[in-house]
């Protein structure tokens, strides 16, 4: 196949335009397989409210769960990393400041003792 | 490229496509008799998943009112042939990839991503408060396994790129030369916990039980996947099946890459030893694939999501890395002279 078409990236490689060939062929060949599937439902009825073990549904602005909730898993994981980075966000630019001298300072540090030694 | 090679790789995507979902059934139907059998319990017969399927695609394929339907019903979609992509660039046994020299390994990292990607589309498109729980969900184990997952396939990489290997991420590469070879003592033990990282993320990539908190029927009623029925969810289940398939043959083509056509004595080409290699192969898959999912499923209970979370980025990041060090001792201590003959001769 035309060498031409493969995306060099240093170590790696790829061919953007067969894998959209690709997902075409298996696009195509999903919704052939799809087709024979039951198409129908009844439209408006009971069966189209969603699942909720029973409860009604109240308002359905209400009935979203809000996006800030996404990465709970992630944060309650790690909140021996989060913890002491959130508190160290006070939003004081003085503290701000200090946090930057002082870590100019260990790297300043940093390369002077290595072009001493 | 001429005419005749879009045509081959087209035909050769169809049955490749086609061999991932009869496989990826079949096992499914293997896992499930062997987790009853396990569990003291007879369990379905091992056609099971295919009448699951037909039984699926009989029934009503309801679209929530809620839902955003164009979204909410091309997700599966997407999911089965994003899962069936991720197979034309690898091995099947002796069957070279549909697409190879196409496509690397850092290609399919990406590519594991989409079929999840899909799920969380699906589920937020739902409209119901349990589907978009376990979207949310989905993500955050998303970002949680790809950190070891990546530092697996650097690892291997970095020991091919050292030996002077062309295409390092290429994976007919990384099949050609497995990572067991040059290895001293240091270099099993770490390629070994490299296998075992892999093993543990493949239930995570695939979620299974302990790291199915998307779905988590007894909590949040199937999560992602409450709200679907009918045909859709049968084209989900298919591409759980064929993702399955895709873990296997990605262990496989890692860290178990051999044939056994010339250890039987089978001439190199032929009919028979083809046959023979694609039977290894299958042996191969169902093995990796027992061991990583059945085993696991059947052993664990479902962790909550934060400890799914910690148990990827801390203790299997740590081995991965740890794994990595080993690599790297091993081939710098390959050069000493004492090494090899105290630690070394494997």
């Amino acid at each position: 196949m035309d060498a031409s078409l493969t995306l060099e990236t240093g170590s790696g490689f790829w061919t953007p335009v067969l894998l959209l060939l690709g997902l075409v062929v298996c696009i195509v060949l999903v919704l052939i397989i799809r087709a024979f599937g039951e198409k129908s439902y009844k439209r408006g009825t009971e069966q189209t409210k969603p699942f909720l073990s029973g409860n009604a549904e109240g308002n359905k602005d209400a009935m979203h769960v809000r996006a800030g909730n996404i990465y709970w898993g992630f944060l309650e994981a790690l909140k021996g990393y989060y913890t002491p980075t959130v508190g160290a966000h006070t939003g004081d630019v003085t503290d701000y400041l200090i946090w930057y001298i002082g870590v100019m300072a260990v790297v300043l540090g940093i390369l002077l003792v290595g072009v001493l030694l | 490229m001429n005419g005749m090679d879009i045509l081959m790789a087209v035909i050769g995507s169809v049955l490749v496509m086609l061999f991932g979902i009869f496989f990826g059934l079949v096992f499914k139907g293997i896992d499930r008799v062997l987790s009853a059998r396990m569990q003291a319990r007879i369990g379905p017969r091992v056609r099971q998943p295919f009448w699951d399927v037909g039984k699926l695609f009989s029934k009503e394929n309801i679209i929530p009112e809620n839902a955003v339907k164009w979204m909410f019903s091309s997700a599966p979609v997407l999911g089965l042939a994003s899962s069936a992509v991720m197979l034309l660039y690898l091995p099947l046994g002796p069957l070279a990839p549909v697409l190879q020299g196409h496509g690397d390994i850092i290609l399919m990292l990406y590519l594991l991503v989409i079929p999840s990607l899909a799920m969380v589309t699906g589920g937020f498109a739902s409209g119901s408060p349990y589907a978009a729980v376990g979207a949310q969900r989905e993500m955050v184990m998303m970002m949680s396994y790809e950190f070891p997952l990546a530092a697996v396939v650097v690892s291997i990489a970095w020991k091919l790129n050292v030996f002077g290997i062309a295409n390092p991420f290429s994976i007919t590469s990384i099949a050609s030369n497995p990572i067991w070879m040059n290895s001293g003592i240091l270099g099993i033990i770490g390629s070994a916990i490299l296998l075992v990282v892999l093993i543990i993320v493949t239930p995570a990539e695939l979620s299974k039980i302990p790291f199915d908190a998307p779905e988590a029927e007894t909590e949040i009623v199937g999560g992602l996947l409450a709200e679907y029925s009918g045909r859709n969810l049968g084209i989900f289940y298919l591409a759980d099946a064929v993702k399955t398939i895709v873990m296997g043959a990605l262990l496989v083509a890692i860290f178990f890459p051999w044939g056994i056509a010339g250890i039987v004595g089978l001439a190199a080409g032929s009919v028979g030893a083809i046959a023979a290699d694609i039977a290894f192969f299958l042996l191969k898959l169902f093995l990796v694939l027992f061991v990583s999912v059945t085993v696991i499923r059947t052993s664990f209970a479902r962790l909550k999501i934060d400890q799914i979370v910690y148990t990827y980025w801390a203790p299997l990041t740590i081995a991965a890395l740890f794994g990595l060090v080993l690599i790297i001792w091993d081939l710098n201590l390959l050069g000493i002279e004492w090494y090899p003959q105290v630690l070394g001769g494997w």
